[in-house]
């Protein structure tokens, strides 16, 4: 059931137009990242992009504070940037560099900090849904009334892991919001192939926790449904599931062509599009207009562009250095702060 | 509408309850006596769930027992003598000696040997179920849960593949109240393990685990429907475990007036009670079953111990094929 969105529970214009921002920077930053960079040889590793998928991210994550935590997916590039990560970050780790978050060890948005409040992305679908029931135990023991918000896809749902995760959580009264990116495909796996309910919102209630599902490409429907599931958390009241409908425009990778999507489909949803939703929604209330959105725009080019050039003048790793931040050694940041 | 049980069925249906009841019980003695290699895992108390659902089955159908299902090998054919080699590790036991109480099946038979990891089972008796699907087969692959195995990743994937292809798996959950230790408010958030089903998109039931006769109609509905391609079902068999884990486990965390609770919903005796009140056994028919059921055992039994173990120099053979 969709949640309806009233201007009484709407954000308030500052947050609108963060929203607006971290959209499309998102959309720009990743359209760099699989049209350009990728195309031109120089990304090490997989390109993987929430083309489409935006809000979903934007909506939930804005909306933490310090001392919360999020487990993202690749389809959650806000994420990073919201928590903290500036832009030239994120390109680094894309391109490899050593000053990027892994030093030029991982790829694409394998990377994390807990000082930022961000777990990084582990690659085994499923497996990262009970690491953020053991973020939201110790959240739960420290007592501060931190919350743990954690995404994965339908496809991922249907692994064993994400069940262990809910069931846990909801027996524990853990305090996470569990955000599941419906997006219609799980690589070439169409949903009608992935599960057998209509919607899986109703996966909630088979753990016996609350389960929802909304418009993934109305951030202020989202925004909605997480703010009234981080409520909970916060108050001790246990996990929460949000099904986000939305649709995945890109391929599974930048190396999947997805032909087996059918065309009229990926017209549907383009028309659904939830940068386009949000810029009428501010211009229909007059919080932007045309020219401060072309603004907006021509300012996200240039810091992407930045970025990008930050990141490209970085140095690749020596290879000598190969073996350093294997184990942790008596520099290791971790050691220092405990 | 499920055709009635005749007189004789509910006889069989007596038997094979008595007889689980009474090898379980035999169990425990060669368990006392130091002969069993490895635990016993008894089913006291919940012997309608084996019994019922695997007498409501077809000959063509497979079943994937675990530890507490033993009524259940019994149902498909295996007789005591074969369940007192197994746990005494001789040689002409169904394992050869090599494997440990319940862990014996034979895929000819229709019966998937248990495997230990917990849930495990049910994506594999999912796969006995796609190939009957696959191969237009009238056969319906069922298997048996804990409420401790319900909250295992396997579960999940096993039963979500089963109502996505709609396969004719029967899924019976044996909630007998504790996961060793661990009660059910522990385990899982929710009253009822059938509510899992709505998350599946797959019918469930909750039947009365310690009531035979629910247990097999229940069973046979669920049978028919997965026969007709209505896919798989979820039977949730209410039940408590009237001893520890296992032997080695005293359960002294298990409150008395639980057991006391339960001890008069006793299967057997209310079967009985109903045979009785319905006329559908006179005493001299209870009688000759139950005579015929402890000179088995006792002949078995005999047989069992008195059987070598296998030679240490074949130790190595079958471990490859």
């Amino acid at each position: 059931m969709a949640t309806r969105t009233s201007k009484a529970r709407s954000p308030d214009p500052t947050t609108l137009e963060r929203m607006l921002y971290y959209l499309k920077l998102t959309r720009e930053a990743e359209w760099r990242i699989d049209h350009a960079l990728y195309r031109q040889g120089k990304i090490v590793g997989g390109v993987y992009v929430g083309r489409g998928q935006e809000a979903i991210t934007v909506g939930a994550t804005i909306q933490l504070n310090p001392g919360d935590v999020v487990v993202p997916t690749h389809r959650d590039f806000s994420a990073f940037v919201i928590r903290g990560f500036s832009l030239r970050e994120i390109y680094a780790n894309w391109l490899g560099r050593a000053d990027g978050p892994t030093h030029g060890r991982d790829g694409s948005l394998h990377f994390g900090d807990m000082r930022r409040g961000v777990v990084a992305i582990i690659s085994h679908l499923g497996s990262w849904c009970p690491v953020a029931c053991g973020v939201g135990l110790a959240l739960r023991r420290r007592g501060q009334g931190n919350v743990v918000v954690v995404f994965f896809g339908e496809g991922t749902s249907s692994e064993g892991d994400v069940h262990e995760a809910m069931n846990l959580a909801a027996v524990m009264k853990l305090p996470v919001v569990f955000m599941c990116n419906n997006n219609a495909y799980a690589y070439s796996t169409p949903a009608e192939k992935q599960y057998a309910v209509k919607s899986l919102a109703a996966r909630g209630p088979a753990y016996g926790m609350p389960g929802v599902s909304v418009d993934g490409n109305d951030v202020l429907a989202v925004y909605a449904a997480a703010r009234q599931a981080i409520a909970r958390a916060r108050a001790g009241q246990g996990p929460s599931f949000i099904e986000c409908k939305t649709f995945r425009m890109a391929g599974h990778s930048a190396h999947d062509a997805a032909e087996y999507v059918p065309e009229d489909l990926r017209r549907q949803w383009e028309k659904k599009d939830p940068i386009v939703r949000l810029e009428k929604l501010l211009l229909a209330r007059r919080i932007l207009t045309r020219e401060q959105i072309r603004a907006l725009e021509a300012s996200i080019q240039r810091e992407v562009d930045d970025a990008i050039a930050q990141a490209e003048a970085s140095p690749l790793p020596e290879g000598a250095s190969a073996l350093e931040g294997v184990c942790c050694g008596p520099d290791c940041w971790w050691k220092r702060e405990n | 509408m499920l055709p009635k049980l005749t007189r004789a069925q509910h006889h069989d249906l007596y038997y094979y309850l008595r007889l689980n009841r009474r090898v379980d019980e035999q169990l425990v003695s060669l368990y006392r006596q130091g002969k069993v290699v490895g635990g016993v895992y008894s089913s006291l108390g919940q012997e309608a769930i084996s019994v019922g659902t695997a007498y409501a089955l077809e000959e063509q159908d497979v079943i994937g027992p675990m530890i507490r299902n033993v009524g259940a090998v019994l149902v498909r054919g295996y007789r005591p003598r074969d369940v007192f080699l197994q746990y005494l590790a001789r040689r002409d036991g169904p394992t050869g000696g090599r494997e440990a109480n319940t862990h014996f099946g034979d895929v000819a038979r229709g019966v998937i040997a248990p495997i230990s990891m917990l849930g495990e089972m049910v994506p594999v008796l999912a796969g006995v179920a796609l190939a009957a699907k696959l191969r237009k087969e009238k056969r319906v692959a069922l298997t048996y849960v804990g409420d401790g195995a319900t909250s295992t990743g396997q579960f999940h994937e096993g039963l979500n593949f089963a109502a996505v292809e709609k396969l004719p798996l029967l899924i019976i959950v044996e909630n007998n109240g504790w996961a060793y230790s661990t009660p059910v408010e522990k385990q899982m958030a929710i009253r009822d393990i059938a509510e899992r089903a709505q998350g599946y998109g797959m019918p469930a039931t909750i039947v009365d685990g310690n009531d035979v006769l629910k247990v097999y109609a229940a069973t046979r509905l669920a049978a028919d429907r997965a026969r007709r391609g209505g896919g798989p079902t979820l039977i949730e068999c209410k039940t408590m475990r009237m001893k520890g884990h296992a032997e080695h486990d005293d359960a002294r965390y298990v409150p008395k007036e639980i057991l006391e609770k339960w001890r008069k919903k006793d299967p057997l005796l209310r079967f009985e009670k109903h045979l009785a009140q319905k006329k559908l056994m006179i005493a001299e028919e209870k009688a000759a079953i139950d005579d015929r059921i402890e000179s088995e055992i006792r002949e078995d039994v005999a047989s069992a111990e008195a059987s070598p173990f296998p030679a240490p120099e074949e130790a190595a053979r079958p471990a490859w094929a």
